[in-house]
């Protein structure tokens, strides 16, 4: 009988502390959608962004130096991202490459709504209030060679043959102040006078070398808490200001600097970018 | 009963075993006993026999150039070791000429990057170079991922080579191309055989191979005869081609090409990056007495307050006589290439 009652206590205690355990161990993981809306900010005023057709000569952008311009084609890689809580939470985003596919990168594309929402899956129930991701494709994306996915150089479009790596961001419109002679675009017609390209790149980030590393971390934290649990569904808001691109530390000159294809000539422009993205807002 | 069952499994895991050592041995990578490790990341794609044929396959086919004129083996060829033997600056579509010489691409698996300019950083970006070049095949990747989806026999082959694919994509196809040219190991020379103790040199060769030693080997260095790095080796004063520069957008490599690895060198005239020299005999002659300074010339090239390496007559014939000892039958006429 003893031997009884001490067995029962003890499933009635295994029982409780499981139940218990069950508890603590907090809610199921959670999604966080991750939308990233590029946007020109004209007057203080958020305005989604609008392309034209190639060769188009309505300039509806005009930079800080007071060119028109306008957009064909805007396109870049957001990869290793990472999220941050207050009380340590913290989540990265499983990263992997090869020709079966890409995990872990997301090629953003103007002209592709869907491209433009990222959703992130398995986060541990929590709350976040920082993210962090890099700018374009790093080391780990490339040494290992041919990937598929967003990766596929076939599909993508955002591979440097000549120079083994994937563009970062690539930019293309026109400008009524252009030179013109732009080469290697996507979009810009060999007898478009009007043509200006940036391409993004350079992921060597190899100190005590001359290479130029193009690719950008960045890191923001909310103006709230995100709470990200199983019966939550909430979406983050980053920006990406076009205009801001052309302006920073360095003003970019549509007339003497309109085609740029190598990392060295794309340094300014990779400053400028860090600073046109912004976290925007959250929906809980 | 169960027992039965056992050895009845053992024979099958044994028999398994067997069959794929017997049956794949031939089309499985193999590092050479005295080579470096390989620098390929097998881990993502191991040759498969049904993956190097279809590397082959394609290696041959002008379907990657434009207006399917061009294939790989235009301008490597494999009787001189898979390289241009008619043209200095090979020739893509069109009869367009390229900027550079075709090099060999013998030991590809060792090489830690690719071209003149080592602008290539794994052999699986290699191919989509040549293919969108529009010097040479002038090409889209896209277009050639769509022209073998819709070939007749391509499908099936690539769905034979990579399991559970179900379209042709660019990645599995440079993945087949870079099945095909790993295997391309140039290990069994004269010099080869020498090296593993089967074979002797004849008393000009050794001497030859004392002069490399002595006055080469600081750059062609190694089993795979280069240091893998780039050099200024005195060709010019100025550069029409910044070489090196061009990647690494810096001036202090103006001028300067990847050290070429100097096997089956008696087959892979001509010489230099833009294959301006046809004989040895005239290489050796610009090492000798044709150096030119600049800003970035090899320091390697100017020893001692002389430009160049001092070669005697006889030491510029027994270094070709050396040389001709890393020519690879072998290799030439292997059936699998």
């Amino acid at each position: 009988m003893k031997k009884l009652l001490f067995l029962s206590t003890l499933l009635v205690s295994i029982a409780f502390l499981s139940a218990c355990k069950k508890d603590e161990d907090k809610k199921d993981p959670g999604t966080l959608e991750i939308n990233f809306d590029n946007i020109a900010i004209v007057n203080g005023v958020e305005k989604q962004l609008s392309l034209v057709a190639p060769g188009s000569a309505d300039y509806n952008y005009t930079n800080e130096m007071g060119q028109n311009f306008n957009i064909n084609l805007l396109r870049y890689f957001i990869s290793a991202i990472e999220l941050d809580g207050p009380n340590g939470e913290h989540f990265h985003d499983e990263m992997s490459a090869s020709a079966s596919g890409a995990k872990g990168y997301y090629l953003i594309d103007e002209s592709i709504p869907s491209s433009q929402r990222v959703m992130l899956e398995n986060i541990p129930a929590g709350n976040y209030n920082k993210i962090t991701f890099t700018v374009g494709v790093d080391s780990a994306g490339v040494v290992d060679g041919a990937a598929g996915g967003v990766l596929d150089p076939a599909t993508n479009k955002m591979f440097w043959n000549w120079n083994s790596g994937y563009i970062a961001l690539k930019f293309e419109g026109q400008s009524d102040v252009s030179n013109g002679g732009t080469s290697g675009t996507e979009t810009i017609a060999d007898d478009n006078q009007k043509g200006i390209a940036y391409h993004i790149g350079g992921w060597k980030n190899i100190p005590g070398t001359a290479f130029v590393y193009n690719n950008k971390q960045l890191t923001f934290t909310f103006d709230e808490n995100v709470k990200v649990e199983s019966k939550n569904a909430p979406e983050l808001h980053m920006v990406f200001d076009i205009l801001s691109m052309f302006k920073g530390d360095k003003m970019i000159d549509f007339t003497g600097n309109h085609n740029v294809h190598k990392p060295a000539d794309g340094v300014d422009m990779a400053n400028n970018i860090a600073k046109a993205f912004a976290y925007d807002h959250i929906h809980q | 009963m169960k027992k039965y069952l056992f050895f009845l499994l053992g024979l099958i895991a044994f028999a398994g075993c067997k069959k794929d050592d017997v049956g794949t041995k031939k089309f499985s990578f193999e590092k050479p006993v005295h080579f470096p490790e390989p620098t390929y990341t097998f881990d993502k794609n191991p040759v498969t026999k049904e993956g190097f044929e279809l590397g082959k396959k394609l290696f041959a086919d002008p379907i990657l150039s434009v207006d399917n004129s061009v294939a790989c083996n235009n301008c490597h060829v494999k009787s001189v070791a898979f390289t241009d033997p008619q043209h200095s600056l090979s020739l893509g579509v069109e009869e367009r000429s390229g900027i550079r010489n075709a090099p060999s691409i013998a030991n590809m698996a060792f090489m830690k990057e690719f071209f003149w300019d080592g602008g290539g950083i794994h052999l699986d970006f290699v191919p989509p170079n040549a293919i969108e070049n529009p010097l040479e095949m002038d090409e889209k990747l896209a277009h050639v991922v769509y022209k073998l989806n819709h070939h007749s026999s391509y499908p099936a082959l690539f769905k034979k080579a990579f399991s559970g694919i179900e379209t042709i994509t660019a990645p599995y196809m440079l993945y087949a191309l870079s099945q095909y040219q790993v295997m391309l190991v140039s290990a069994s020379s004269k010099y080869d055989k020498y090296k593993t103790g089967d074979e002797m040199l004849g008393a000009d060769e050794l001497e030859g191979l004392e002069v490399f030693e002595q006055k080469c080997a600081a750059c062609h260095s190694g089993e795979l005869f280069t240091n893998q790095d780039y050099r200024n080796n005195g060709l010019d004063t100025e550069f029409d081609d910044p070489g090196r520069a061009r990647i690494t957008e810096s001036d202090a490599d103006l001028g300067k090409f990847k050290v070429p690895s100097l096997r089956n060198v008696a087959l892979t005239a001509p010489y230099m990056h833009d294959g301006r020299f046809k004989t040895l005999e005239e290489v050796l002659e610009h090492y000798s007495a044709g150096v030119k300074q600049s800003a970035t010339l090899a320091p390697e090239l100017q020893q001692n307050g002389t430009l160049g390496i001092p070669l005697s007559a006889t030491e510029k014939q027994r270094l070709i006589d050396f040389l001709k000892t890393l020519t690879d039958y072998d290799f030439i006429q292997d059936q699998r290439f």
